[in-house]
């Protein structure tokens, strides 16, 4: 799918990167990332022009990701009314608010991974719209400068970039579930001390 | 919080540790090894025309790679004999499929060693200046 869409970007350009970070945003497999760091590339190689490249591309990055906020806020109810009365989706909810504006903003370019979930938890649990656009809006500029950017900077190499920025994502995923996984084991040791007391 | 979740609780961590795990050392590793190979490949400077023919790729079309390594389409065209019109934007892999079914991965072959053959020459001042000398006959 992503080669095909390369050869697509070489002939339709920025529009067409437009329009592919929009609709990876809304959550379809389409290696949205390796696009974008070849984007980079082909700006270098002067294929592409980089300004617009980034413009429309941050444009339709923002344009997804306010898309499926929309989907989350819209099933808001249903999920309410399936799950209200779990005590774990309280939990993750309230967890959710607290943490929610680091958690909108490294997985717009870090933990790339979760970005949808991430989207339609925000929608759903109420999270403050004008608030999500904020970290949204500074997670895709860093997304696009720094995916683009080392795409840029690599030219020709870009594949090199891509396959250690999908690895590395990967990895701090791992360690984010595995300091989660460690944590909330230490939590339950120390309520069950608690008890024994 | 009842007995019944419990159980389902210490069996989810246990499982987030585990996954977590298994993604850090297969995430891990593949990004080290990834690292490892930008040692082996720096970008060419700012300026210079790309020559390694190895990152030339099926989903590439002729004028792209004729731009990247600074060689005329029409050169490369006339290799595969195939008319630049209503191909230009096609992808290698797309031209193999159409002209070349039988053969595959001949058009990304020949457009290599096309390329290789017709590269630019490099730049005379990073030649040897060195003058031969003349012998009379």
């Amino acid at each position: 799918m992503s080669e095909y869409l390369l050869t697509q970007v070489i002939n339709f350009g920025a529009p067409l990167l437009g329009l592919i970070l929009f609709l990876g945003a809304l959550g379809l497999p389409i290696g949205a990332s390796v696009v974008l760091i070849a984007a980079g590339a082909f700006s270098q190689q002067g294929i592409l022009s980089w300004p617009s490249a980034a413009l429309l591309g941050l444009i339709g990055a923002l344009l997804g990701d306010m898309l499926s906020f929309g989907m989350g806020y819209y099933a808001k109810d249903w999920a309410q009314k399936k799950f209200g009365k779990s005590a774990a989706w309280r939990n993750a909810r309230t967890s959710f608010q607290q943490r929610a504006g680091v958690t909108i903003f490294f997985t717009r370019w870090l933990v790339t991974a979760i970005a949808i979930p991430t989207n339609l938890i925000a929608g759903g649990s109420g999270y403050k719209f004008s608030r999500f656009m904020l970290y949204d809006v500074s997670g895709e500029i860093m997304w696009i400068v720094l995916y683009g950017g080392l795409g840029y900077l690599f030219g020709s190499q870009w594949e090199l970039v891509s396959e250690f920025l999908s690895n590395f994502g990967g990895l701090i995923l791992g360690l984010l579930l595995f300091g989660y996984g460690i944590r909330q084991a230490w939590n339950r040791k120390q309520k069950t001390k608690k008890v024994e007391a | 919080m009842s007995s019944k979740t419990r159980p389902r609780q210490h069996l989810l961590v246990i499982g987030l540790i585990t996954i977590g795990m298994i993604f850090t050392a297969f995430f891990g590793m593949r990004a080290f090894h990834a690292l490892r190979k930008f040692n082996g490949h720096r970008p060419p400077p700012p300026g210079k025309v790309e020559t390694d023919v190895e990152l030339i790729r099926d989903w590439m079309t002729i004028p792209f790679i004729s731009r990247t390594y600074q060689v005329p389409p029409d050169v490369i065209f006339e290799t595969l004999k195939i008319t630049p019109q209503k191909n230009h934007d096609k992808s290698l892999k797309v031209l193999n499929d159409e002209y070349f079914p039988d053969q595959d991965g001949y058009v990304l072959s020949l457009v290599k060693a096309t390329v290789l053959a017709h590269q630019p020459q490099p730049n005379p001042d990073s030649a040897s200046t060195e003058v031969p000398t003349l012998t009379a006959p």
